[in-house]
């Protein structure tokens, strides 16, 4: 689907409002809902949007909340550290109590990427490459419509908005750091202390394989939990 | 202006007045510590007000590298006429890290000023450069968490957190940063804390009570804005060097004895034991850092404390329950909340127990108090100790005070300094670093204006061998190599400044070990931010060689972020330029040679040291060169001896080129400095020599 045209829409009906619906009839619906409509993966198999190789995974409980991944984001891409221009964001709540301390909003680069296919430019503004399948945005092209934004799956969406140029930010995976020279690497896997993201080249499954768990036997030496 | 916003926020809380300056007037003072006592000198005129006249001026200052990619660098600075200071209150510096200094630069602001007393209770509400005084009726009397959840709600809205909305210039689904004091502070204690977060104080200088004088209760800061550097590729290049031949490796850590008691370097580990009641915990960071010292649970008790904010009710309920329970975290959170001094808290415990079992204290005692000190260790008696002082209730409204004042209410403040059972070393302030055995950290404070708290040489030089000795092991690096890196450093180059035999610790080399401290600390902790609790890194495991990055990687940050190349015998240089307007200020307020000296016990009671191996009598050991050959040496026991110290004074004020008959500086050495504006208001005074 992601090729016919730049189109999205198909019978009248967007692609994410497919979605939409499909969750809303879902949740009302519960369990049954499962057999009267597609699941999302047959669904994402009709759209066809070629798979990314390119991932992120995370271990929330390693991480420390310090940010150093959004300063380090939003530096290598916009040259500045900014936490608003962070393309991957850190929910971090001191007064909670481990592990509901802290939330890594990382884009998952989804096997059904809801952000490209709301976009009323895509394969203009919200790309995908067609050697890694990552999902980027071509800010040059971005109108600042939002689609995408509201399109995310997740909340908060995974996708920023810079309200002074009105473009739309989405993880690239560090394919274009104009202010950064290394290439191949990820911003925000190098600079994070506790090593709580990693590059993954396979395709993760569900939220598990997104999270997982990165603390081993070193991690328990420094007295720290590794369940 | 790489790493500055161009703007400094001046808030006149009588006038309700809001303006701007603009950094650029102040670019030589860069920011943080620098920045705020250069404003503190030009803005105010009377410099020999009180802490809680309304004509004290307080400045808070987020650190030059703050809101950049340099770790360890979130820090904020604030100045002005403290409160905790004994007999005197003395401008001073405090220190806090968190969120707070990159959120107040992303909000637009490289500085604020505070000026005069509201009339009514008020908080400051800054968003993207938007200031408004707002009534804080509802908020006093909360204690500093709450107080932060009301003003999240205010300023974040109907939306949550977590969830992006908009400010004026940008989207954001961060939450403010908010300083804020608790009832300690709104009761105008000396033991008040500004707190920010959970666990994060602006803990030293009795500000709490400052800003209670000012009708203060909170600033809150939340920004969409950025903070630019000179070159992003080389800023993310050495950060990402740091880490990789400095940083700990948290998957494979190298654990030495000391290393499980102190982070005090560049390769320190993530929460190091603090909240050890309970095991499932996070290491968690103030923004940008790489080291994340603070723990957070699974209780929520304990989050965000560290040191002596975790512990100081520590051996009080481990004596109690034979364990460490969850009453230690208690005790830490009850301290943050009601914005108390854990630091001052932790002597204090130990001296009111020593007066309760003298039988001074206690009830129908002489000091009357219905305190349970039969139930310390017990989360009571603590609850009730803390309510007491924070609305200053019973004895609480003496200590309050601090103890130093208390004990001079109780008539005991001489009879108790001789015998060194209120261990206030410092300008009043509780003992640290025990200037008896490591003898610069008590010159820094009392030259000075507080504990220094300064841990630069305080790894190489106490906890690694004061820790591995004792525990039959062999610290991994020798004392002749610490006292070699030590003396590569400009300006002195001198080895001999790791001395600390007895036939040493008056020497000029010790004026220099002070004079070092002191001017790198101004400059690179102090002024551009990095934390105390990474730098200055002499000794790192994971380091070549097991050197730390300093001065590399200091040199390295400051070059990416500002593209300026400078030398680090200029970066002391600056530090000793900022140190001599401090110095200044202390003259202006009527500081003289013979006010600086320590409490009687330093010179007539030893010090034992302390025994951190069951078995194992107390100990000090620390570099020492004895018969031409350097050893790591037990030190103690040991006291000064009051002539030798004040050879030693004269020694560190010839060092500084001060007069060492006043201690007051001289005309040529601040005109030297580029301190004309200094110079004059001293030759004003008849206190320029």
């Amino acid at each position: 689907m992601g090729k016919d045209n730049g189109e999205t829409k198909h019978n009248g009906m967007t692609r994410r409002d497919f979605v939409k619906i499909s969750t809303t009839v879902a949740a009302a619906l519960g369990g049954a809902a499962a057999l009267t409509l597609p699941s999302r993966a047959q669904a994402a198999d009709t759209q066809t949007a070629p798979a990314s190789k390119k991932f992120l995974i995370v271990d929330q409980k390693k991480c420390a909340g310090c940010m150093s991944c959004m300063l380090a984001c939003s530096m290598v891409h916009e040259g500045s550290s900014n936490l608003s221009s962070a393309r991957i964001q850190i929910i971090d709540d001191s007064f909670a109590e481990f592990p509901n301390d802290v939330e890594i909003a990382v884009c998952r680069q989804c096997a059904d990427p809801a952000c490209y296919y709301a976009c009323p430019l895509q394969d203009k503004a919200l790309c995908i490459d067609p050697k890694t399948g990552v999902r980027y945005i071509n800010k040059k092209e971005c109108i600042g419509c939002r689609k995408c934004i509201e399109a995310c799956h997740f909340t908060p969406s995974r996708i920023s908005f810079n309200l002074k140029h009105k473009v739309a930010l989405k993880c690239d995976m560090c394919q274009d750091t104009p202010f950064w020279k290394q290439t191949g690497k990820q911003a925000c896997v190098e600079v994070c202390p506790q090593n709580a993201i990693k590059f993954t080249s396979e395709q993760p499954c569900g939220h598990k394989e997104y999270n997982v768990n990165m603390r081993g036997q070193g991690w328990a030496k420094l007295g720290l939990p590794t369940d | 202006m790489y790493l500055c916003t161009g703007k400094i926020l001046r808030v006149n809380l009588t006038t309700r007045k809001i303006s701007t300056l603009s950094t650029s007037d102040y670019k030589e003072w860069l920011g943080g510590h620098g920045l705020a006592v250069a404003l503190f000198f030009d803005l105010v005129k009377a410099k020999s007000v009180g802490a809680f006249d309304p004509g004290n001026t307080l400045v808070i200052a987020p650190s030059y590298f703050s809101g950049s990619l340099v770790p360890a660098a979130c820090r904020t600075e604030m100045v002005g006429i403290q409160a905790q200071s004994y007999p005197y209150e003395w401008f001073t510096r405090t220190n806090v890290g968190g969120r707070f200094a990159n959120m107040c630069k992303y909000a637009g602001f490289d500085a604020i000023v505070l000026e005069g007393a509201a009339e009514k209770p008020t908080w400051i509400n800054i968003v993207d450069s938007d200031v408004e005084l707002v009534d804080a009726t509802n908020l006093w009397g909360l204690d500093t968490v709450d107080t932060q959840k009301v003003i999240f709600k205010n300023v974040i809205g109907s939306a949550g957190y977590g969830k992006w909305r908009a400010t004026k210039k940008g989207e954001t689904i961060q939450r403010p940063a908010v300083l804020t004091i608790g009832p300690a502070g709104e009761n105008r204690s000396r033991l008040g804390t500004v707190m920010t977060d959970m666990g994060n104080a602006f803990g030293q200088g009795g500000f709490g009570g400052v800003w209670g004088s000012k009708n203060l209760k909170a600033i809150s800061v939340l920004g969409t804005g950025s903070v630019e550097v000179a070159n992003p590729d080389e800023l993310m290049q050495a950060r990402i060097w740091a880490e990789k031949n400095y940083g700990a490796d948290v998957d494979n850590p190298r654990i030495n004895a000391w290393q499980e008691f102190i982070t005090s370097h560049f390769g320190g580990h993530p929460n190091r034991g603090w909240a050890p009641y309970d095991q499932q915990r996070r290491a968690s960071g103030c923004t940008g850092c790489h080291l994340n010292c603070r723990p957070r649970t699974s209780s929520g008790y304990g989050n965000e404390s560290i040191c002596v904010d975790a512990l100081y009710y520590q051996n009080w309920d481990l004596s109690k329950h034979g364990k460490i329970t969850e009453i230690t975290g208690y005790a830490a959170d009850l301290a943050q909340r009601l914005g108390i001094n854990s630091f001052e808290l932790h002597t204090e415990l130990a001296y009111l127990k020593a007066l309760y079992d003298k039988g001074v204290l206690g009830r129908g005692m002489k000091i009357d108090t219905d305190l349970p000190f039969e139930k310390i260790g017990e989360a009571e008696f603590i609850q009730q100790l803390l309510t007491q002082i924070a609305y200053r209730k019973g004895i609480g409204n003496d200590i309050a005070e601090g103890i130093p004042r208390a004990a001079q209410r109780w008539g005991r403040y001489r009879e108790d300094t001789e015998s060194g059972i209120m261990a206030a070393m410092f300008w009043g302030y509780p003992v640290h670093y025990d200037t008896r055995a490591e003898v610069y950290w008590g010159y820094a404070s009392i030259v000075g204006a507080r504990d220094i708290n300064c841990h630069d040489f305080n790894v190489p030089a106490y906890w690694m061998p004061s820790l591995d000795i004792p525990a039959k092991k062999t610290p991994i690096v020798t004392a002749e190599q610490v006292a070699k890196w030590v003396g590569e450093m400009p300006p002195y180059h001198d080895p001999e400044m790791m001395n600390f035999a007895t036939s040493n610790i008056y020497s000029v080399h010790m004026a220099r070990t002070t004079a070092w401290l002191l001017h790198y600390s101004t400059f690179w902790k102090q002024t551009c931010g990095l934390c105390d609790n990474a730098f200055a890194d002499f000794v790192n495991p994971y380091g070549p060689n097991n050197r730390g990055i300093t001065p590399e990687g200091e040199l390295k940050f400051f070059k990416a972020a500002t593209g300026r190349k400078i030398s680090f015998e200029e970066s002391l240089e600056m530090g000793r330029k900022m140190h001599n307007l401090s110095k200044a200020i202390w003259t202006l307020q009527g500081r003289h040679r013979d006010m600086e000296v320590f409490p009687d016990y330093v010179f007539s009671v030893d010090t034992e040291g302390t025994s951190y191996v069951p078995g194992e009598p107390p100990s000090y050991y620390m570099p020492t060169k004895e018969n031409g050959k350097w050893d790591y040496r037990n030190v103690v026991p040991r006291h000064l001896d009051r002539k030798k110290f004040e050879e030693w004074k004269t020694r560190y004020y010839e060092l500084e080129g001060w007069d060492p008959k006043t201690g007051w500086q001289k005309e040529k050495v601040l005109k030297d400095l580029g301190l004309d504006k200094a110079a004059s208001e001293l030759k004003a005074t008849g206190k320029l020599k």
